[in-house]
């Protein structure tokens, strides 16, 4: 139990320190370490945990409460949410403490824009692999076109994009 | 020549005196800035001259206008910090973790509305930084400025109290959904919900990328380090520490000498 809550805490500080670019890039990493790696959760389930996360109204990290939940239960929970959010507490605090010289440190800015970038290359990585899975019919296929479409073309909300998946879901 | 240098070192002393005291009448420490500004000139040309008393004599002053400057400084931050420091202050950051939704936008909105405009505590400019800060560290935006914000106005124990006040509503209905999942999912209709829901996401993981690579990438070299990104992760599964360290590096050697690429500044000015 206690071998996992570390396995836990580590994975999930890991992701905190290298989710560069907001908060929807935490998917690709929380996949690749959950779900791939460790095995914790089913990529349906893991699914299930960022959809949750997108319906609640917090960011989307808050996900980490649900798989912390379902592999350690309450305790899990905590330790997940809590190691995911430390690393950017602690370097936001430490950054608007010196922000002066970490905005002239041209080294660190550099090396941030390039971080910024391979997490791109990891959403797309994380789409093709959630996609194998939640993308299995022409119902579901449609429906993802239709989320791309609103999403990015029509800068709907995504809050509207998610009942809507789920008024079809209810009425088909 | 000498001479003359004295004159203008007098001089500018003088008036550093005349502003220190139309400042000590006015709050703020930017009269006081000024002052110091003025006799850091003098203090120079008396020192080109090499005449030591007169330079000492002025150092002392200038430290005198520091530790003033300092205590002024203290001040009016500890005013503020008076105000947000009632537990009903702290709440605004648990509203906004309640009403949170729609993304880094709606929050961003919702403190400025409060803090700024309401409570009048922080500046526009403070928010925008915040805001900056929170794109370029990891975590997502929301909360990375609600934890900036508090570090404002409380050091630490402040940024504590409003990441742990704005996380905490979606937690405990998170600990909920979490806690009723495997009964939920136990029903045909809602597994189907759930599953139009799950492609939803997929779409929306998909446009997140596409968002980002249209207002991130802006050269060739950015798509051969995203691709390289891409079929690294998901062909050779290497760890995303590893990942992310090499793309930085890739960073560094493209962009440390560009002067254009930087975002801080953009804002300052």
């Amino acid at each position: 139990m206690s071998g996992t809550l570390l396995k836990l805490a580590w994975v999930f500080l890991k992701i905190g320190t290298v989710s560069f670019g907001g908060g929807l890039v935490i998917i690709p990493l929380v996949q690749n370490e959950v779900v791939l790696k460790y095995g914790w959760l089913t990529n349906k389930e893991f699914l299930d945990a960022v959809t949750l996360g997108q319906i609640t109204p917090g960011p989307i990290i808050i996900s980490a409460t649900f798989i912390g939940y379902r592999v350690c239960g309450i305790l899990g929970a905590v330790v997940a949410t809590t190691s995911v959010i430390l690393p950017s507490f602690v370097m936001i605090c430490f950054a608007t403490e010196a922000i002066k010289a970490f905005r002239e440190n041209r080294i660190l800015t550099s090396f941030l824009h390039g971080a910024r970038i391979a997490v791109i290359g990891m959403i797309f990585e994380a789409a093709v692999s959630i996609g194998k899975d939640s993308l299995v019919d022409v119902k579901t296929v449609v429906i993802a076109a239709l989320s791309v479409i609103c999403l990015f073309k029509y800068k709907v909300n995504s809050i509207w994009v998610l009942l809507g998946a789920v008024i079809i879901g209810l009425v088909t | 020549m000498e001479e003359e240098v004295r004159k203008q070192a007098e001089y500018l002393y003088l008036q550093g005196l005349r502003l220190y005291a139309q400042s000590a009448a006015s709050a703020g420490t930017e009269g006081l800035e000024l002052v110091a500004e003025t006799w850091q000139k003098a203090w120079e040309m008396y020192g080109k001259i090499g005449d030591k008393t007169k330079a000492r004599e002025l150092e002392k002053s200038m430290v005198d206008l520091y530790r003033k400057k300092y205590l002024e400084l203290h001040l009016g931050k500890e005013q503020p910090a008076g105000v947000i420091g009632k537990f009903n202050d702290w709440f605004v950051f648990f509203k906004i973790g309640c009403f949170g939704f729609g993304g880094p936008m709606a929050v961003f909105a919702l403190l400025e509305e409060q803090l700024v405009n309401e409570k009048k505590i922080l500046t526009t400019k403070d928010f925008l930084e915040g805001a900056v800060l929170g794109d370029i560290l990891p975590g997502p935006v929301t909360m990375d400025i609600v934890t900036y914000v508090g570090y404002k106005l409380k050091k630490w124990r402040g940024a504590a109290m409003s990441t742990v006040f704005f996380i905490l509503p979606s937690f405990v209905l998170m600990l909920f959904l979490a806690a009723f999942y495997d009964k939920l999912s136990m029903s045909p209709k809602i597994t189907e919900v759930f599953r139009c829901l799950g492609a939803a996401v997929t779409g929306l993981i998909v446009s997140v990328g596409f968002r980002l690579t249209r207002s991130e990438i802006k050269n060739h070299y950015e798509i051969y380090i995203l691709l390289c990104a891409f079929v690294l992760s998901l062909t050779f599964k290497l760890d995303i520490v590893i990942i992310v360290i090499l793309a930085g590096l890739a960073g560094v050697f493209l962009y440390s000498k560009d002067n254009k690429n930087d975002r801080m500044k953009e804002i300052n000015e």
